[in-house]
């Protein structure tokens, strides 16, 4: 009831209301071409997005791929240099310890790319 | 399509990212946005980029749109923050030639007209703030209520009528109404 009786205060305009009204009025703007220019850069800028996940992920594959080959080698021949023996007691508490702790530096090195993308 | 309400036609951006349904409410609103912006910037070429810059921003926030108020009130929330962040970055920049010690020619946003192009409403516009002139705008041109605009401008209501007030005292006091009326 309130806002009724606002609104209806908002309506009640005086003379001179009607003739700022009349003062401020403008033609209607034809939209030549504005509306499809604008749709046509929304649509690329969708493009854009849809592409630069897989993009940026190709991208930082093929940049880190050589690096991660690199780490790979370094640490199956760090667990050459480690005793055996280690292994074996290591083992002997969680089995396959080491292809664990592979898959747990390879998970961290992959959460960080991701996230250095997303940044 | 076309005979969708705007309401309709939002849920449609905002649940399937469609673009025909967001082009038909641009082709609805693009006029009453770009004379909202050419009044406030009183210039054509630089009111029609930041139409543009407006509509984009809309589409990025599409999803904020409650459906409470009117599409046009809402889009026009959009331009006007458009247009103050327009107006914030090109004073930042001729701060930053300031302080770089060059000679600051370059173009100040704030309303400006030729001269030779001033016309009744530019001359009225003109003797008042921007804050002023957006809110006159919205009320006068636009239609918006003191509610919509209060939305709008982010003001309360109170604020909004005693702008309105204020506008029309300073429009009053500079030119004499009574003179446009009979030409």
């Amino acid at each position: 009831m309130i806002s009724k009786i606002i609104n209806m205060a908002d309506r009640m305009k005086s003379a001179e209301d009607r003739l700022l009204e009349s003062m401020f009025a403008a033609p209607p703007i034809a939209d030549d071409g504005f509306s499809a220019s604008v749709v046509g850069k929304v649509r690329r800028r969708l493009w854009l997005r849809r592409l630069a996940l897989p993009g940026a992920a190709l991208l930082g594959g093929a940049i880190a791929i050589k690096p991660l080959a690199a780490l790979v080698t370094l640490l199956a021949s760090l667990s050459a240099l480690l005793p055996q023996e280690l292994f074996g007691i290591i083992a002997g508490f969680i089995p396959q310890a080491q292809t664990v702790v592979l898959g747990a530096l390879l998970l961290a090195v992959c959460l960080l790319g991701m996230r250095s993308l997303e940044d | 399509m076309y005979a969708a309400e705007d309401n309709q036609l939002v849920a449609r951006v905002v649940s399937a990212q469609d673009t025909r349904a967001f082009g038909e409410l641009v082709r609805r609103h693009q006029s009453q946005v770009r004379n909202f912006l050419r009044k406030l910037c009183g210039d054509i070429t630089l009111a029609d980029d930041l139409s543009q810059d407006c509509f984009m921003h809309a589409w990025d926030k599409l999803q904020t749109f409650s459906g409470r108020g009117s599409f046009i009130g809402w889009l026009l929330k959009v331009a006007y923050t458009t247009f103050l962040q327009s107006k914030r970055k090109s004073k930042r920049y001729a701060e930053i030639l300031e302080e770089a010690g060059h000679a600051t020619e370059i173009e100040d946003r704030h309303y400006s007209v030729q001269p030779d192009e001033v016309g009744d409403l530019d001359k009225l516009l003109a003797v008042l703030t921007d804050e002023e002139r957006a809110i006159m705008v919205m009320s006068y041109a636009c239609g918006l209520s003191h509610r919509e605009i209060s939305d709008a401008t982010n003001l309360p209501v109170g604020t909004v009528k005693s702008v309105i007030f204020r506008g029309k005292q300073k429009i009053r006091t500079s030119f004499d109404i009574k003179d446009h009326q009979h030409g």
